[in-house]
């Protein structure tokens, strides 16, 4: 087994990835602990969500409370973190310019810049505009933006109308995208915002219950209720969400909560720890293997593993 | 909701595309003409459809003011399953010459073909012209059959019969009136073994959920021509009705396989293929068909209700089924029109069909609406009361009298169930287009307006109610016994009621007038005051004493109203919004009380409930949304939790067990759930064997760790 700290991300990370093979992302694994490692120093993260244009009253108002809940929510998200939310008249582009370029005056490499975008977006088969009071902003432009800011861990959660359209110019190495729509031609309002900021709400978001709801696991909560609204309503579904990079964005946390961060510092308890973290690892190298094994065995050996890991965390707390 | 037409419409199947023994069109002086009408009259013969219709097209453009070609041309479309191709070709025949009588002919065949209520107007013009066109009285009989009005089919036999009397239809449908009667026919004699007449009978019979003597029938047809493929059709159909699935499908994929490719023989034979993905589930008395998708979320719920309601409708009715009854669910609205009709754009939720050797319901699946727009459970009994009546009667009740008690059943035993009276129904209340008693299946046979289908359950149930309400409600047991004894509307009425039909009509219309007064008196100006109210509520700030205010009375104007915009939620949101809990809670028990479905707002009641402390209700109201949608993940979740918290851990199971079974975002909290369910029960191993699918997919969740150690030291022998 490798060491502790490094292997306790990866699992972390595979917690967030159900339903993908061992095979399939297991080369994502050194990344993932890099970027895991980097989680656990005191690196800050910098959120800044953007509600645009609504053109209409009701999209007004409906924009402006996703921005006000998700605001509210992630103030409250626990570590180290900045929240800025531009809104209603707020959010124009001088605005998000000065947003973005204060936090590019003040944010480090180790620390991780979030950008929520909701709203109203246009493609006109080149150019990506995000629709906000006044002068919209290029897709090109916000790239630029964004590029200034040295922060090594970025994402974009772009969930406006169109917001496919936007990925080539926003690809950059250290940037994970999340859009609405799967290309800049799914141009009809969207309702994947209104998921994602209920992922950062609702704890059954939290999959791995780890008290920690990352960018994939609201991914994955947003994603499957948007389509799961479409099927239920009998509509032809017009947005396709799109995260190309699973393993990254379950290197985000959004949100936390509990006991996750808290950390054990007695060190009579570094055995417990350890041994906690080698039968997490024996889980999952389980896990790995479930396709090939007998079901009775895997069921025999899983049960006796997880009986540990609740044994051994319950001796850690004593 | 808009309830488009509940059950039973079965029977109006698209039968015989059957052209009226065609006047073939004159053939033209002109020699290129003649002999291009010759060599489409001769490829139609040989079978060879497509060639005929091009050739057809040929000589409609090379003489395009010839109104006899399109004529033609429009039956060679009417025999080949295009309707509406043909009835394009006879109205462009009729922009030519509108005294064409083949062209009014082929018109009203296709519009009876409909159960279009115009195509007596067609007939007529198509009889103006041409007085010796039998055809048309035949058309005219048939439809006067469909309406149940037998006087008049057997009179416009006769004037067919006058003109040619060996008009076999004519013969068919005096022979169908005597066998509907349950009377020997000296008419069957003279159909004189023509495939054509007993397809006439088997409709009829068919028509009237007779199933079996319609395959009866068909089988004739067929015996008498191997090759009336369209026999071979219907009978494969309505086997397949009553779930004889096997040589239903030799039967289709015999039509198949001979070029008769009609939409109902394609559609059943794609539906049949699609029943892999079904899953049957098979108990005393009850065989169910669930698709794979949502098989173990439905089936507790299902098997709940079919139980529950066969057990009040055998006490009720006095009659047990004599065997097991199939219900059929289907997520995707086509393969359920399709199950019933062979046909796509059913507008109905579920539909009975009954026999000796077999029988069947088939319905929506709760998926197969959007939320909250769909009781199946009020669908279930509703269908389920079908089953009982048609049983009972040996399928010889009436149609009213069956969709009418269906109807009443839907809120006898729950009364916060089934449909509310729609605007359609107060206008045409309003504007007296109600039927009499002896006339209203033609209201769901050959509708006069959009609306009249809808119109007619809501009357034939609301009939019901008057009876149960005036003469008690076993009274309508003894009405079904006299139907069972296959007697008119009219006969059983005096008999049973001691009142004359009209003399009913007139008491039941002042008792449903005296009902709906406030609402009909006040309907315009409830249809503006709800405008104004939800712009009221749109308004930043909103008004919320002037929503109060306005809202109540927009309730009293029409209490049934709880679609979108409703005065109900809109009150009860601006009671909230002044902190008047008591005042909202009270609103809700309204909305929910008349039948209210939509789910945001039930649970809204009901978290209101639980904070106030009364879970009791606030268990009763989330339970009203399982018989609307069984597949909402968060209604189970939080039934579950009440539950569980009020120690009725079976029930908390059962919530839990389907939220698992809906494959939730969140697998570890779910199996957690389940798990504290099971274990409220004792239910150790089971307890265990879920918190350990919990711990798989989460192996740190420190609840189900805690759980899993207080299990296994529950399961370790005592010292």
């Amino acid at each position: 087994m490798g060491g502790g700290v490094v292997m306790r991300s990866v699992q972390f990370v595979c917690r967030g990835l159900k339903g993908r093979s061992s095979q399939e992302w297991l080369p994502y694994k050194a990344l993932l602990a890099l970027f895991l490692l980097a989680t656990q120093a005191q690196a800050a993260t910098y959120f800044l969500t953007v509600a645009g244009l609504g053109g209409e009253p009701d999209y007004e108002t409906r924009f402006n409370l996703l921005a006000t809940d998700a605001d509210k929510l992630l103030r409250s998200g626990g570590g180290d973190r900045v929240v800025e939310t531009l809104k209603g008249p707020d959010a124009t582009k001088a605005k998000l310019t000065a947003a973005l370029t204060k936090i590019a005056g003040t944010a480090k490499i180790p620390d991780v810049f979030i950008l929520m975008m909701i709203g109203h977006g246009t493609f006109d088969g080149t150019e990506y505009k995000f629709n906000l009071p006044g002068p919209d902003i290029t897709g090109t432009e916000l790239a630029a933006l964004l590029n200034k800011i040295p922060a090594g861990r970025q994402l974009v959660v772009d969930m406006t109308s169109a917001s496919g359209g936007v990925t080539p110019a926003l690809k950059h190495d250290g940037r994970t995208v999340i859009t609405a729509t799967k290309s800049g031609s799914e141009k009809n309002a969207t309702i994947f915002a209104r998921y994602w900021v209920e992922a950062l709400r609702d704890p059954s978001a939290d999959t791995d219950k780890n008290e920690t709801v990352t960018a994939l696991e609201a991914y994955k909560y947003a994603s499957t209720k948007t389509a799961a609204f479409f099927t239920e309503q009998k509509r032809l579904a017009t947005e396709h969400s799109v995260l190309e990079d699973q393993p990254r964005a379950a290197a985000f946390p959004l949100i936390r909560y509990g006991a996750a961060a808290a950390k054990v510092t007695d060190p009579a308890k570094q055995a417990l720890v350890a041994k906690k973290e080698d039968i997490e690892n024996r889980i999952d190298a389980l896990k790995y293997q479930k396709d090939l094994m007998a079901p009775e065995d895997y069921k025999r050996q899983i049960s006796a593993l997880l009986l540990e890991l609740a044994r051994t965390q319950e001796a850690l707390e004593k | 909701m808009t309830r488009l037409g509940l059950g039973l419409l079965v029977g109006l199947s698209l039968v015989a595309q059957q052209p009226a023994a065609p006047k073939k069109a004159v053939p033209s002086n002109d020699p290129r003409l003649a002999a291009g009408l010759a060599t489409a009259e001769a490829l139609w013969k040989s079978g060879d459809f497509e060639g005929a219709s091009k050739a057809f097209g040929a000589i409609v453009v090379a003489d395009p003011a010839n109104a006899n070609y399109r004529v033609r041309w429009g039956q060679l479309f009417f025999e080949r399953f295009n309707p509406g191709e043909a009835t394009k070709l006879y109205l462009e025949a009729l922009a030519i010459d509108d005294k064409n009588p083949q062209a009014w002919l082929g018109l009203a065949e296709v519009q009876a073909e409909e159960f279009n209520s115009k195509a007596s107007e067609a007939a007529d013009k198509a009889l103006a012209l041409d007085p010796k066109l039998y055809k048309a009285h035949e058309i005219k009989a048939r439809m006067a059959l469909e309406d149940d009005d037998h006087k008049t089919a057997a009179a416009e036999c006769d004037e067919a019969l006058k003109i040619e009397p060996n008009a076999v239809q004519a013969i068919a449908i005096h022979a169908s009136v005597d066998l509907l009667a349950d009377k020997p026919s000296t008419w069957t004699a003279k159909i004189a073994n023509r495939a054509e007449g007993f397809d006439t009978i088997a409709h009829f019979f068919v028509l009237n959920r007779r199933y079996e003597d319609g395959i009866d029938y068909y089988r004739k047809a067929i015996a008498a021509d191997p090759k009336l493929w369209r026999a071979h059709a219907q009978l494969g159909v309505n086997l397949m009705r009553l779930g004889l699935a096997g040589e239903a499908r030799t039967e289709l994929e015999l039509c198949y396989e001979n070029h008769y490719r009609d939409a109902a023989t394609v559609n059943t034979l794609r539906l049949m293929d699609t029943y892999v993905d079904y899953k049957t589930y098979e108990s005393p008395g009850i065989v169910l068909k669930l698709h794979k998708k949502e098989d173990e979320a439905l089936r507790p719920y299902f098997e709940a209700e079919i139980r529950r309601a066969m057990a009040v409708f055998e006490k009720k009715y006095q009659h047990k089924l004599p065997q097991p009854v199939q219900v059929e669910v289907y997520p995707n609205h086509e393969d359920f029109a399709v199950r019933t009709m062979g046909m796509p754009g059913l507008g109905a939720l579920g539909v009975t069909f009954h026999g000796i050797s077999g029988n069947a319901i088939a319905m929506d699946s709760p998926s197969g609406r959007p939320p909250g727009q769909f009781h199946w459970a009020s669908t279930l009994w509703h269908e389920l009361s079908h089953m009982y009546i048609l049983s009972l009667t040996n399928d010889r009740v009436v149609r009213w009298f069956t969709e009418g008690l269906a109807v009443h059943e839907e809120t006898a035993t729950i009364p916060d169930w089934g449909d509310r009276i729609t605007p359609d129904i107060i206008i045409a209340i309003r504007d007296k287009k109600l039927l009499p008693v002896a006339e209203i299946d033609r209201g769901f046979i050959h509708p006069k307006f959009p609306e009249q289908v809808i119109v007619s359950y809501f009357e034939a149930g609301k009939m019901c109610d008057y009876i149960a309400k005036r003469w008690g409600e076993g009274k309508l047991l003894d009405i079904a016994r006299e139907f069972a004894k296959n007697r008119p509307t009219v006969d059983v009425i005096r008999d049973q009621l001691k009142i004359e039909p009209e003399a009913f009509d007139k008491d039941f219309l002042a008792d449903l007038e005296k009902e709906t007064e406030v609402t009909v008196k006040n309907f315009k100006e409830w249809t503006t005051g709800l405008g104004e109210v939800n712009k009221l509520a749109r308004a930043t700030p909103p008004d919320n004493d002037a929503i109060v205010t306005k809202g109540r009375a927009l309730e009293f104007f029409y209490p049934d109203y709880v679609e979108a915009g409703n005065a109900y939620v809109l009150v009860a949101k601006a009671l909230l919004a002044k902190g008047d809990k008591p005042g909202a809670m009270a609103e809700y028990a309204k909305y929910s009380k008349n039948s209210g479905r939509d789910a945001d707002t039930i649970k809204a009641y009901a978290d209101l409930l639980k904070e106030s402390g009364n879970s009791t209700q606030a268990e009763k109201e989330l339970e009203r949304l399982n018989a609307i949608n069984p597949l909402d993940r968060n209604l189970h979740e939080r039934l579950g939790a009440l539950y569980l918290a009020t120690n009725q851990a079976p029930l908390a199971a059962r919530e839990f067990g389907a939220v698992v079974a809906l494959n939730p975002i969140d697998v570890a909290g779910s199996h957690y759930n389940l798990a504290m369910a099971f274990k409220a029960q004792g239910l150790i191993d089971k307890a265990r064997e879920e918190t350990l699918t919990a711990l798989e997919a989460a192996p740190d969740f420190r609840p189900a760790q805690k759980l899993l150690l207080q299990l296994e030291s529950a399961a370790e022998p005592k010292k």
